[in-house]
């Protein structure tokens, strides 16, 4: 039963992220003073590429045909980490859902991600392959520095474990590191999410989709999906942690965790639409200093016992 | 275990007697060398939790006795299985080094080298430690050489400078150890009853003595010198088991000592450092085997974080942590081993089919070498500890090690394990960047270098075979994570008696392959279902922004880490040219990384010492009658000095 509420989160968050990014992309065009496309214009794309022939470079090898499929792999393994359906009860699955699985799942997305566009040589591809590896160099720090303060805190890398304890109030808001290590994690998981100032998954060739240039058709519609998944489960992360509403019956919980995500991110249009665009060393360096700060004033206060 | 001990003398022997026939003794030295190897794995891992006792026969000097308890018998398993894997890749690729140096003689050195690191894990007083100790030192120097070349006299004197400063300390410790214990055998040096100050300044000799040998930050400059200079196979046996036999009798002594919590915290800060500074220059390096030199050093300084986190435990007396910080430092010992060994392996397989060990000539070699490509493919994940594979195994159990160390109320301890943990994440995310930078140019994208990539061709069957061994090690020993962490910590119990604690809570990883599986199924449905369109991908030349497609468009080595040099050039050091003459000839880059420390920390030293032995030489002069003058103020000094104080 664990297992089939697993599958349930999956696929439900599979068919509710395009309509996320749906209305993400109508309230941005709508800021711009444009009509924009229907929310339901994401779930049009992956159907029509899926329909697209492909092309492809010379140069790729077997990296270019199992890319897309090793990053879903990543991305919703990364996902079924989040104990949405599930909690401590379950008997296996709370030995899946602990926060290093959950990291290193994110560290393999991007390892493929990185590789998947060096095997292209497209030029672009190159570039933006250095800056996702940079962006990880940047984050990983801080959203672990964060992490420090919850997992010690709570006595486990169990995220199940974390998040039950958390809701029940044994642990959580009136510890002063805790609430600081919030802020900065929710910072670091927008980054994670792949949008202005940081990068922009839609659009500029040398920005994080630059990677995908050599990719098409239902390669592309996967890697599509992936980026999707991936964007929910690090908005996921957080909340798992940081407003861990769960319910009894795994259905509620898991419709109210959605809810959760998609005002989240939604509301990340805000930060988006309104943010200047940054070169990697100067955008990064500036803006994740102040995250880094917040993580180690947070990180300091833990040490000190507060 | 004498049997296997001769048996290994006897191949040495015998390579080396037939050296009128190289290639013969090529065949029947590593042949041996890997029969014998893969029987002493298996008797080692079947007696895994006994003790085996051997007495040198004869009247030697101070009558050797050569013990092995399960922790001994574990780095000899080790030991014997890399060995096994080693030496069958040797049996091909030994043949490349035919007009450097005659294989009978690399053949008996090979035999030599396996036999001398198992008898330092099995020695047991200090003067057959030290001498073997030497000894292992000296080989794997001569090995270092068969690869004679411009630079390999310089690489080997620093290679051998840096063992005999650790020597020293070595000795220095060992003796006053021994002169305490009133006896030279190890047996006895238990429960001295020494002062802390006494007791620190041990643990420091220890640590310089076996952390310069591991590659422990800052003695880490000789590593990618010597791992760069030497035959692959001979490095893949120094970095995947020789640093190991470091660690192994690091472990050992420092346990005889009286535990304080410092202890672990000096370990958790050199562990730190060195798992930084070793990524940071694998990451800039442009040679992909120093790139793979450099990660020893940042995994010595993982394993360093493991047992800091033991030491930690055995210092505060909390048996839980001890327990799991040996296990972590255990674990990832095991499975750097095997990963590193089989790296190094790899870049051999590269070197001799593109004799270049720059990566910015290379690319594209997958559709040339695919099996070799492949491979590497499963050792970068498992190096950059990705799950389902081992290094993540190992590696998530020294985070849990960290996490419980800082659930601990001092203050010291959260800082330092909070350090650590922070230390091993930024450690992961430029691991990732290092070695998908790595692959990527090596074996991914079009050939920078036509003319070297079109010659390459795929090594044989043989010499894939302990390869393909070694990666399938790689994924079981991660999927079978919790049997592995049980037999160690078997092992470990036997290092701290009294106590009882058992390792729990930890993640399944055959669940964590089984959801990787499941998940995977999912975009296969999705293809169904929508009816996807799964015509043959037309080919064409990568996209360009319409302008003809150059091979020197892709990415470069240089400018994939550009941005990270730039945030990090205050420790790094490095020169770019640009070399330009005449309008129409074609510009030539040159790019050169320096380590940092090699030169605000070593080329000082090695200046002074210059210095003064140049001073010194004006005594050497060649000149009879000074000499004579010499002998005599010698005699003088020492009637004088008996005079007064004998």
């Amino acid at each position: 039963m664990d297992f089939f509420y697993l599958l349930l989160q999956l696929i439900s968050a599979i068919m509710v992220a395009p309509l996320f990014d749906g209305i993400s992309r109508k309230l941005r065009a709508r800021f711009q003073s444009r009509i924009g496309p229907s929310i339901f214009q994401t779930y049009y794309d992956i159907y029509k590429l899926l329909k697209r022939g492909r092309t492809k470079s010379k140069s790729t090898s077997y990296i270019y045909q199992i890319a897309p499929y090793l990053l879903f792999i990543s991305a919703a393994a990364m996902l079924c980490a989040l104990p949405i359906t599930y909690g401590t009860n379950a008997p296996f699955l709370s030995r899946f859902s602990d926060i290093f699985v959950l990291l290193y799942f994110g560290a393999l997305f991007r390892f493929i991600f990185i590789v998947a566009g060096i095997d292209t040589s497209n030029p672009f591809s190159g570039i933006s392959a250095s800056r996702e590896g940079t962006i990880g160099f940047y984050t990983e720090e801080v959203a672990v520095i964060c992490l420090i303060v919850v997992m010690m805190g709570a006595g486990s890398t169990n995220l199940a474990f974390i998040s039950e304890l958390i809701q029940k109030g044994n642990y959580g808001y009136m510890i002063p590191s805790f609430s600081i290590a919030a802020t900065a994690f929710l910072w670091v998981m927008y980054v994670e999410t792949g949008r202005k100032p940081y990068d922009l998954a839609e659009a500029e060739q040398e920005l994080q989709e630059g990677v995908l240039g050599e990719f098409c058709g239902k390669d592309f519609a996967i890697i599509d999906i992936a980026i999707l998944l991936k964007q929910i489960t690090v908005l996921g992360f957080f909340l798992v942690i940081f407003i861990p509403w769960r319910f009894e019956h795994p259905l509620l919980s898991l419709i109210v965790f959605l809810g959760e995500v998609g005002f989240l991110y939604v509301m990340g249009v805000f930060i988006d639409n309104f943010g200047p665009r940054f070169t990697m060393n100067k955008g990064m360096k500036r803006t994740m200093l102040y995250a880094l700060a917040i993580s180690c004033t947070s990180l300091a206060l833990f040490i000190m016992g507060i | 275990m004498q049997t296997i001990y001769t048996l290994f003398l006897v191949a040495s022997i015998l390579s080396l007697v037939l050296y009128k026939k190289p290639l013969l003794a090529q065949k029947v030295g590593f042949g041996l060398a890997s029969i014998l190897s893969l029987y002493a794995a298996v008797f080692f891992l079947s007696n895994l939790n006994d003790t085996l006792l051997w007495k040198l026969p004869g009247n030697f000097i101070s009558a050797p006795l050569f013990r092995l308890e399960p922790l001994g018998i574990f780095f000899s398993f080790l030991i014997s299985l890399i060995a096994f894997a080693v030496s069958l890749f040797s049996f091909e690729y030994a043949k490349h080094y035919e007009k450097k140096a005659n294989l009978a003689v690399f053949a008996s050195l090979f035999n030599a080298f396996i036999l001398s690191m198992l008898l330092v894990v099995a020695s047991d007083n200090v003067f057959s430690f030290m001498l073997l100790w030497e000894v292992m030192t000296l080989i794997s120097a001569l090995l270092i050489l068969i690869n004679d070349g411009k630079e390999a006299s310089k690489n080997v004197m620093i290679y051998l400078g840096i063992a005999q400063i650790g020597a020293f300390c070595l000795m220095v410790a060992l003796l006053i150890m021994a002169s305490l214990a009133g006896s030279f055998e190890f047996s006895t040096f238990a429960n001295l009853n020494i002062s802390f100050g006494m007791s620190l300044s041990l643990f420091l000799l220890l640590l310089i003595g076996f952390g310069s040998k591991a590659g422990m930050f800052p003695f880490h400059v000789w590593l990618p010198l010597a791992y760069c200079q030497s035959p692959s196979n001979a490095s893949a046996l120094m970095s995947g088991v020789m640093i190991k036999v470091a660690l192994f009798a690091f472990i050992k002594f420092s346990l005889l000592l009286p535990q304080y919590v410092q202890f672990g915290y000096i370990l958790l800060f050199f562990g730190g450092i060195s798992c930084i500074f070793g990524i940071i220059y694998a990451l800039i390096s442009n040679d992909y085997k120093a790139s793979i030199a450099y990660s020893s050093c940042e995994n010595v300084g993982i394993i360093f974080l493991g047992l800091g986190g033991a030491f930690y435990g055995l210092g505060t007396h909390s048996a839980m942590i001890a327990l799991l910080g040996f296990i972590a430092a255990l674990f990832h010992i095991l499975n750097h081993a095997v990963f590193k060994s089989l790296l190094f392996m790899l870049s051999g397989n590269v070197y001799n089919v593109t004799h270049t060990r720059n990566m910015d000539l290379l690319g594209g070699l997958h559709k040339k070498m695919p099996i070799t490509s492949l491979i590497f493919f499963v050792a970068a994940l498992s190096i950059c500890a990705l799950p389902p594979l081992n290094g993540f195994a190992s590696e998530w159990v020294i985070y849990k090690t960290m996490v419980m160390g800082g659930m601990e109320k001092d203050v010291v301890s959260r800082f330092f394990f909070t350090l650590s943990i922070i230390a091993l994440s930024i450690t992961g995310a430029m691991a990732i960047m290092a070695f998908s930078k790595l692959y990527g140019a090596v074996f991914l994208g079009t050939a920078r270098d036509t003319k070297i990539v079109e010659e390459a061709k795929e090594v044989s069957f043989i010499q894939l075979l302990p390869l393909g061994f070694l990666a399938s090690l790689c994924i079981g020993i991660g999927i079978f994570m919790n049997d592995i962490v049980g037999m160690l910590s078997k092992i470990v119990l036997t290092l701290i008696p009294h106590t009882s604690a058992t390792p729990y809570g930890f993640i399944s990883m055959p669940l964590i392959a089984m959801v990787m599986i499941l998940c995977a199924i999912i975009p296969f449905v999705l293809l169904y279902l929508f009816k996807a369109n799964t015509k043959e991908a037309r080919i064409t030349d990568p996209w360009a922004c319409g302008f003809l497609y150059n091979k020197n468009m892709q990415i470069g080595s240089n400018a994939f880490t550009g941005d990270i040099k730039k945030a990090l050039s205050f420790i790094l050091r490095y020169e770019s040219s640009v070399k330009i003459d005449g309008y129409f000839s074609k510009a030539v880059y040159t790019h050169k990384t320096h380590d940092f420390f090699w030169e605000k920390l070593y080329e000082p030293i090695i200046d002074a010492i210059m210095v003064i032995a140049d001073k010194i030489g004006v005594f050497q002069n060649g000149r009879t009658n000074l000499y004579a003058g010499y002998i005599l103020i010698y005699l003088c000094l020492i009637l004088m000095f008996g005079y007064y104080f004998l």
